[in-house]
């Protein structure tokens, strides 16, 4: 008779047994406690399929008065997102500074900075969109406030991680010298980092313009909030021409994106 | 001899003016000023456009505060209504997640170049899912609100397809990171195509699967507690209402909670992806 030779590690299969018992259980407990079902999916499907044929297809452009409108507004969504990006960049970039305790000044200080970072991230950009909204009154400008929020503290945790990763020698060397916490920046984290800072925030731009389209939809105003309106108003075969322009954008984007980070990178 | 004079030389330029060594790196991308500068001018130009009004919204700074010493006065009269909702956004997150990860790694299977090597596959599944994903979750969680009606299903079903559009695309690529000489030197044994997928691909690939779950996990809980604002139910619909009908003690509740469960997750996370790395 043929005998096997077990290639897998032990350890290695007990690792995935537990995984997967973990993840029948989640998957039993999650079930019974939404109701969901993927077969009122199946069940639903010729309702569905009628949704897609009828409301849906074929996508139907918006009144012609209206198109520069909705054009702008992608645009005010682009601005949005890159200006809010940008700006958080350049705040992040000196927080980080002292968010790091190998690199500040007052490494005491490093903790708090990195807890209220983490703070600011763990509250989704929507909530904090519905905070400001609140107190602010709804806008762009809150929109802007909302994604630069988040946007500043992921990049702070972004930066302050980049930082740590590569360039502890230098900074080391630096301080043993004597250099100055500007020296230090200058000549050891910015010509090492500089290339991680940026590919991260690439990554924040791309995150930022779902994001701002999101935020858009609750009062941020840009083509989140024109989609919201066709949706809301029945009119589904414009909301889906709009909604495949957002899928441009976003496809767009993250082209561009993609070639930076690569000549960035060289 | 030669040396010695060099060496008084150099001394004497020195003693004359303190010569500098240069420490700076001469190899540097030209390409990143350039991508800096039009970053900034582009930044400018979003917001003349924008034509925000600072004024205004400076004048109104102070109001954050107040908004946030009312969300600081938690009010517990609702708790278990607050609980029961934190419980299904978690629920919806996690069930849309079990789903993707089964999907993602059949359609990733798809998609990657080196596992069934027919390209018009994998170019068609990642264009289809490209799509997808370009699409905001929110916008599909709408959608489905129409179809199925209000409530956790179309949440669920909402947040699948742009949780299994994100990993069949993050999937395929780790796959595709295999080298090609284990999957030759298996097709030489002629093993079929699915057991050198489930037997040299997807071990592989599984420290990867692992974080890119995590880190999926994050945004989805995130997103799930978004979800409620439009109509799928869950935390993000109680923080929502209570925000508009000014119940802040409530909201500000549940959005502590929203923050707990958001940091545990990425606490898990990290101490998970340490474990793996070792």
């Amino acid at each position: 008779m043929t005998k096997k030779i077990s290639l897998g590690v032990a350890g290695q299969k007990k690792m995935y047994t537990a995984f997967l018992i973990a993840a029948v259980i989640l998957f039993v407990l999650t079930s019974v406690y939404t109701n969901f079902n993927p077969m009122t999916l199946v069940k639903n499907g010729d309702a569905f399929w009628s949704f897609i044929t009828e409301d849906f297809l074929p996508p139907a452009l918006p009144k012609a008065s209206r198109i520069p409108g909705v054009l702008s507004s992608v645009l005010v969504t682009l601005a949005l997102a890159l200006s809010a990006t940008t700006i958080a960049a350049i705040f992040a970039f000196f927080i980080a500074l002292f968010g790091s305790e190998k690199v500040s000044p007052f490494p005491k200080f490093a903790k708090v900075v990195r807890g209220f970072a983490t703070f600011l991230r763990n509250i989704p950009a929507l909530v904090w969109a519905f905070i400001l909204f609140s107190s602010l009154g709804i806008g762009t400008g809150v929109g802007f406030a909302a994604l630069f929020i988040t946007s500043l503290a992921f990049m702070v945790r972004a930066f302050v991680e980049t930082m740590e990763d590569v360039s502890q020698d230098c900074v080391e060397s630096l301080l043993a010298v004597g250099a100055s916490f500007p020296q230090r920046v200058s000549q050891a984290i910015l010509p090492s980092c500089l290339n991680g800072f940026l590919s991260w925030f690439l990554y924040c731009i791309e995150v930022n313009i779902r994001a701002s389209t999101i935020v858009g939809m609750v009062g941020g105003g840009g083509v989140g909030l024109t989609l919201f309106t066709y949706i809301k108003g029945f009119q589904y075969d414009v909301a889906l021409s709009i909604i495949l322009l957002i899928a441009a954008m976003v496809i767009v984007v993250d082209r561009i994106t993609g070639r930076l980070r690569k000549e960035i990178s060289k | 001899m030669e040396r010695t004079i060099g060496n008084s030389a150099a001394a004497q330029n020195v003693s004359k003016k303190e010569a500098k060594i240069s420490v700076g790196c001469n190899q540097k991308n030209r390409f990143i000023p350039i991508f800096m500068t039009g970053t900034v001018l582009l930044t400018m130009i979003s917001l003349i456009y924008l034509n925000i009004d600072w004024l205004k919204l400076a004048s109104r700074v102070p109001q954050i505060g107040e908004v946030f010493c009312e969300l600081a006065h938690f009010d517990f009269s609702n708790i278990d209504q607050i609980f029961s909702s934190i419980l299904e956004t978690v629920s919806i997150a996690v069930l849309s997640l079990l789903y993707s990860l089964v999907l993602g790694i059949v359609f990733g299977m798809l998609a990657a170049r080196n596992i069934f090597r027919i390209k018009w596959l994998s170019v068609l599944t990642q264009s289809v899912f490209t799509f997808l994903r370009a699409v905001p979750t929110p916008v599909w969680v709408l959608l489905m609100l129409v179809c199925l009606g209000m409530g956790p299903e179309a949440g669920v079903a909402g947040l699948c397809v742009h949780t299994t559009a994100f990993f069949t695309k993050s999937f395929a690529q780790s796959f595709e990171s295999i080298p090609d000489e284990t999957i030759e030197a298996l097709e030489a044994t002629g093993t079929g195509r699915i057991s050198i997928f489930t037997n040299a691909v997807l071990p592989a690939a599984f420290s990867q699967i692992v974080a890119w779950t995590g880190m999926r996990l994050e945004t989805n809980f995130s997103e799930c507690a978004v979800l409620g604002m439009v109509g799928a139910g869950g935390v993000g619909f109680v923080i929502s209402r209570n925000l508009q009908s000014y119940e802040y003690g409530t909201a500000g509740l549940a959005i502590v909670f929203v923050f707990v469960i958001a940091y545990c997750i990425e606490r898990l996370f990290v101490a998970l992806k340490k474990k793996i790395a070792q």
